[in-house]
């Protein structure tokens, strides 16, 4: 079996453990389950040999799951989608470690469900195959809903319920959009199919007004999932209501199945719709950026503004994504990866004082440096690198993206033009501003300033009596946080391979654009001359006057 | 123009790599001050790393500097290039590479050598701390001086826009060291926040650049000009002067973005000191003498500089002119001083701006230290009404005097340092084709007159007449416990004469002593380059530094495009007179009337009588037809105010509409709407399902009914 398909099954089978197993077991059970998911992944990754050229590894067609339809168990990775897969299964272990003192009720099923969950999103990074990407895609949201709505906050059935309903109802315009594309591969080679590359070589050769509407439906699923202005309510509402491993798979992982989407199937698909709508997403984007950064600067809910804060930096991912040159493909593939340790470290980082305060709210609780001096350092480094501060991660992605923005223009120079260019970089670089104003703020309450801590409920006094948790932050708890930390470091001071990794993908990805958006200048350069035609014959009768 | 005017080439070395030493030691001084707090070590071992490794960075740009024979270029490791063809613009190189020349030597020499000095006097001025606080303090200094060299040093303006962040992050850091005084955390946020609105323009800037040359590293980048920039982005080449002007008001502390300064002075004094007047504050001036050649190829750009930079110097020594708190005073001071840089580079000195920058990083550091040993004797106190006679207390002889020093350098006293430096800015302007400019540089010599003014009004309140103290009672200060010993607050409440009460201010020690002293000797020998010109005859080594890069080179552009034919030595060249007497004599009659007039009017109002201070300030305040200025100048001009009335209290307003909106309308109105229509389709046809079973019967045959017709549809349709 290959190692691939070994980290997508230890989580299914750690699973499977968990639910016979006894409950002190069932903890060291799915932890070891997904370092096992690491390890396989990390030893693929050694031997990956399409590092450099962005091609799929391995390209063998999988087993036949349903022969009649064409669909095949094929797994494999390119860069990106490994990257990906990576960060997913980085992420898992550290969770679980996180989750021990926080869960204490219905613990086997909580392990359970979050091992299916880690495997579900491997799967779809891995999935070679559309139907396959799809059902690992739509299966994150049983174990996420399971998750929310029995170990959530107070509102969470409200949460669960409207973050299924959301997404799935999302994902079932992306589905359609692939079983039509699939449907006219069928019509062209006469074989069922849905192996991705073989769809995407299809789907290019559609008429541009079809290419235009599967652009508009693919991208309506993952705008969902991104989440997307105005698409995107039911995030806030789910990370805050989710308990803290939940959320940061729901940052750091789910939210990347959005970003992956585009770049995986909206954009290389349909690349005249993504040529012809470009203009739309980038908007949509800054919007998310200038709305959501605004909204962050009024919350008092520390989950809810970091949750805010994801979708003010997934709009600057996708509007990187959307400037179609390799410069800002690159910023975003870097920054879904960025984001994915800050975000995910924060959401951890407000989980630690959340199970010792059992609040959230920044005007209840601040100046937490004086009593934890250690998490103050972690939640100081992570949000720094949330900011974008150069020589950490952050910086890398954010970069990239604007430069990208910036650089969309007329010009043939670069090899891609583009139709964004400063005005939209300018908009979206005031994210930048309100960015450090927000999460200063934030530091400003929580960490520094003269010490507040709640009354004392029951809860906590309950938990001082045991003795469970220190005032500040455990060894296991350092344990979770360090990797993070080392992690958002050396990918800020060290960012080389992995831009030099992603490069042959967001080229390969962005191969149709400079063509695309080319046509669509000279059509509309043609449209603007016509209209001026137009308006010049309109006005001959009062010039001549001879009829 | 850079036909004429070849900016030096530089040649790749990277037999030099060993310069990078000079990032690195204090990044290796940053990790041990982390372990000195993770291991709890005691004592002062954290001070004791970081002296040691900014002396030996200092040692390493010694060493480059004698090594120095011409611009190099020191590739290190590759840090974010990649490439998607072969062609100038199909890249992005972005390598951890360094780029020396006579402007980075100049800058590092005394960044480093003061950087030292003064984390010296902190191991003394910040004892009281020890333990977590004295390693996160020095964390802070590590971390703030290997933003400042890879921001001096870096060969690529990313790696300048990373020290540019980066030392924002120490100001930030350090800046709310007392992170438990609502106050500081406040003032840090301020800064890094006015920061990033500069960083925006810096960014955005080395984006223009790079879109319209096609690389960031300032080797290519000069190369490049000689071709000339092309437009490939919509907006206009003109604009990357502005861009990166707006970044570097930002970091300098100029109108607009100058609020966050004076609000910096809630960090430690040696902070204060360091970053917030002798180097980060003039990491401004050092962008747009590196980037010179690109302000040159735009007048309108430099003329920009310049009235930002004279209009920001008189706005800030009027309120200067107008506080009690010592270094808030010293800190518009500083803003002041800037201001002066500004306008040599916008009036097209860059020599004369370097070497202002560089005198005033002596002196102003001094001035700094001389207010924190102060502080730290007097519990806090910094309140010139409240100090008097220092200079009679004893032990506290050094203090005044070497204040009195940095006063004199700061006011600009003839046959100072600073006189000259501030000599060849006015100059250059006075002499200037440009009617605008010679207004600016007579605005500059009424500043001069102003500041000699409010720099003596706090030498003559604190050091000179009777001896009168009182620690600091508000808590602004004494709180906060850096600067104020424990026996300050007992005595809090106290005030009075030394010999009446229990309060002794306790005079520095030796590392405080040894760094005023040493301070003060620097402060006066860095007018050496000036006098060897003005009386010797020989070379200014500072004039020389400067010639060698970028910025002389651009100012030469400027010079010949002002006044063609003139020589490459336009610094030199006498040009036009002033009051009717040669331009030098002329500008040093003036100068020494201003400076001496300002110092005279400041002993008479404050030394000799100081009623009639009070008296004064009265009178202008019962005048109502005069009565706004010194309003306007006690509150700042209400800029603060102005500020949060523009924008920040109608963007709040506008956040707490879209969050509602966002929480009622978007999710609550249209989301929750939109997923009620199936609950409301489920009521229309509930008859169907009242349990009945030819109602479900009934529904399941019109499903699957629906289902054939659609997959009928679909397969009539696929067979066309």
């Amino acid at each position: 079996m290959s190692l691939i398909w070994t980290s997508i099954l230890m989580p299914v089978i750690g699973a499977a453990l968990v639910a016979v197993a006894s409950v002190r077991l069932s903890k060291w059970i799915s932890l070891l389950a997904t370092l096992g998911s690491l390890a396989a992944l990390t030893l693929f990754a050694f031997e990956f040999p399409a590092w450099n050229n962005g091609q799929y590894h391995p390209v063998e067609a999988g087993p036949a799951w349903l022969d009649a339809a064409g669909i095949r168990l094929s797994v494999g990775f390119d860069t990106v989608s490994l990257l990906l897969a990576l960060l997913t299964a980085f992420l898992m272990p550290l969770c679980i470690i996180g989750s021990y003192t926080a869960v204490t009720e219905r613990v086997k099923e909580y392990y359970g469900w979050f091992l299916l969950l880690g495997a579900s999103i491997i799967l779809a990074f891995a999935a070679r195959d559309a139907i396959l990407f799809y059902v690992g895609y739509e299966f994150t949201l049983v174990p996420m809903t399971i998750l929310i709505a029995v170990y959530g906050g107070t509102e969470r059935r409200v949460a669960a319920i409207k973050m299924f309903l959301y997404t799935f109802l999302g994902s079932m315009f992306m589905l359609a959009a692939i079983i039509y594309v699939a449907w006219e591969h069928r019509v062209s080679s006469g074989a069922w199919t849905f192996d991705i590359d073989a769809l995407t070589a299809t789907a290019v050769r559609l008429p541009a007004s079809a290419q235009y509407w599967l652009f508009a439906s693919l991208m309506i699923g993952f705008a969902v999932k991104v989440p997307l202005f105005p698409l995107h309510t039911w995030l806030p509402l789910a990370h805050d209501q989710a308990p803290t491993a939940g959320s940061v798979i729901l940052a750091s992982a789910m939210l990347k199945l959005g970003t992956y989407g585009n770049y995986r199937f909206a954009l290389p698909m349909a690349p005249a719709g993504g040529a012809e709508l470009m203009v739309v997403v980038a908007v949509l984007s800054i919007v998310a950026i200038i709305y959501a950064s605004l909204i962050c600067w009024v919350q008092t809910d520390a989950k809810k503004l970091i949750a805010y804060s994801s979708v003010a930096h997934l709009g600057l991912c996708m509007l990187g994504l959307f400037a179609l040159n390799p410069v800002g493909a690159e910023g975003a593939v870097f920054y879904m990866v960025n984001h994915g340790l800050s975000t995910g470290a924060l959401f951890l980082c407000i989980g630690m004082f959340y199970e010792r305060y059992h609040t959230k709210d920044t005007d209840v609780l601040g100046g937490l440096a004086k009593k934890m001096p250690v998490w103050a350092t972690f939640m100081v480094l992570f949000t720094l690198a949330s900011i974008g501060l150069p020589g950490l991660n952050g910086f890398i992605g954010e970069f990239l993206c604007l430069g990208g923005t910036f650089i969309a223009e007329h010009d043939g120079q670069s090899g891609y033009p583009g139709v964004l260019g400063p005005r939209f970089a300018v908009i979206a670089g005031l994210g930048l501003i309100l960015a450090a104003m927000y999460l200063l703020i934030l530091l400003g309450k929580i960490v520094w300033g003269p010490l507040r801590e709640p009354h004392h409920d029951a809860a906590h006094d309950h938990a001082a009596a045991q003795g469970t948790l220190p005032s500040d932050l455990s060894a296991r708890e350092i344990l979770v946080l360090t990797p993070l930390a080392v992690a958002c470091i050396w990918l800020g001071v060290q960012p080389q391979p992995m831009l030099k990794a992603i490069e042959p993908c967001a080229t390969r990805m962005l191969a149709k654009y400079p063509d695309e958006v080319r046509q669509l200048k000279e059509r509309e350069a043609q449209m603007a001359a016509d209209a001026a035609d137009a308006s010049n014959l309109a006005q001959l009768p009062q010039h001549g006057g001879v009829r | 123009m850079s036909a004429d005017f070849p900016i030096p080439q530089a040649v790749v070395a990277p037999e030099l790599a060993w310069v990078g030493l000079a990032l690195l030691l204090p990044l290796v001084s940053a990790v041990l001050c982390t372990v000195c707090a993770i291991a709890r070590l005691p004592g002062k071992l954290p001070a004791v790393f970081t002296v040691l490794a900014l002396a030996a960075s200092f040692v390493v740009v010694l060493r480059a500097y004698n090594a120095y024979s011409g611009p190099v270029q020191v590739p290190i490791f590759e840090w974010m290039s990649f490439a998607w063809g072969d062609g100038r613009f199909q890249q992005f190189t972005a390598p951890c590479a360094l780029y020396i020349d006579s402007l980075t030597l100049f800058w590092m020499l005394f960044v480093t050598g003061l950087g030292t000095l003064i984390a010296l006097y902190a191991s003394e001025y910040m004892e009281t701390e020890k333990g977590a606080g004295y390693a996160r303090f020095f964390f802070g200094i590590s971390i703030f001086l290997f933003a400042m060299s890879s921001l001096v040093m870096g060969d690529n303006l990313v790696m300048l826009y990373l020290g540019w962040e980066g030392v924002g992050l120490a100001s930030y850091l350090l800046i709310g060291f007392d992170y438990q005084r609502p106050s500081a955390v406040a003032a840090a946020k301020k800064a890094f926040i006015m920061n990033r609105i500069g960083d925006l323009g810096l960014a955005l800037g080395i984006f223009m650049l790079w879109a319209n040359y096609g690389t960031l590293q300032y080797s290519q980048l000069f190369q490049a000009m000689n071709s000339g920039g092309q437009t490939v982005v919509d907006w206009d080449v003109s604009l990357i002067p502005f861009l990166l002007m707006l970044g570097a008001f930002g970091k300098s502390a100029q109108f607009p973005l100058f609020t966050w300064l004076p609000d910096a002075m809630e960090g430690p004094t040696p902070v204060s000191a360091l970053i917030h007047a002798a180097t980060m504050v003039t990491a401004g001036v050092f962008l747009i003498a590196r980037m010179y050649p690109f302000f040159a190829l735009h007048p309108e750009a430099l003329a920009t500089v310049a009235w930002i930079g004279g209009g920001t110097a008189l706005l800030a020594a009027t309120i200067g002119m107008a506080q009690y708190d010592i270094k808030r005073v010293f800190a518009y001071s500083t803003i002041s001083q800037l201001g002066y840089m500004f306008l040599g580079l916008g009036v097209g000195t860059t020599y004369g701006a370097c070497y202002h920058t560089f005198t005033h990083a002596f002196f102003k550091a001094l001035l700094f230290l001389t207010a924190g040993a102060i502080m730290h004797g007097f519990a806090g106190q910094l309140d010139l009404r409240k100090l008097s006679g220092v200079r009679h207390i004893p032990g506290w002889r050094l203090v005044s005097w070497t204040m009195f020093i940095g006063c004199l350098w700061l006011a600009a006293f003839p046959y100072t340092a600073a006189f000259f430096s501030k000599d060849a800015i006015l100059l250059k302007a006075l002499t200037s084709t440009r009617w605008d400019f010679v207004f600016l540089g007579w605005l500059g010599l009424f500043t001069a007159a102003l500041t000699a003014y409010y720099t003596f009004r706090v030498w003559f309140r604190v050091c000179c007449g009777p001896v009168h103290f009182e620690p600091a009672a508000d808590g602004h200060h004494a709180d906060a416990s850096p600067d104020a010993h424990g026996h300050g607050n007992a005595h809090a409440a106290k005030a009075g004469h030394a010999a009446d009460h229990g309060f002794h201010p306790h005079a520095p020690k030796w590392a405080i002593s040894t760094v005023l002293a040493l301070l003060a000797i620097g402060t006066v020998a860095a007018g050496f380059p000036a006098y060897n010109e003005a009386f010797a005859h020989g070379t200014n080594w500072a004039q020389k530094m400067i010639a060698g890069s970028s910025a002389a080179a651009g100012a030469q552009a400027v010079e010949h495009a002002a006044a063609p034919g003139a020589g490459a030595n336009a610094d030199h060249a006498a040009l036009g007179t002033v009051l009717g007497m040669d331009a030098h004599t002329g500008l040093l009659v003036v100068g020494a009337t201003a400076s001496i007039g300002g110092i005279l009017i400041a002993a008479y109002l404050h030394l000799l009588s100081r009623a009639s201070a009070d008296a004064l300030r009265r009178a202008l305040l019962a005048n109502w037809f005069i009565r706004w200025l010194p309003i306007c100048m006690e509150r700042k001009w209400f800029v603060d105010e102005i500020y949060h009335g523009l924008f920040r209290l109608p963007l709040w307003l506008g956040s707490q509409v879209l969050h509602f909106g966002d929480k009622h309308f978007l999710d609550g109105v249209l989301v929750d709407g939109i997923a009620r229509i199936p609950i409301a389709a489920g009521k229309l046809f509930r008859p169907l399902y009242g349990g009945a079973l030819q109602g479900y019967a009934v529904s399941m045959v019109a499903g699957v009914a629906l289902v054939l017709a659609w997959m009928t549809w679909v397969w009539l349709r696929g067979f066309e």
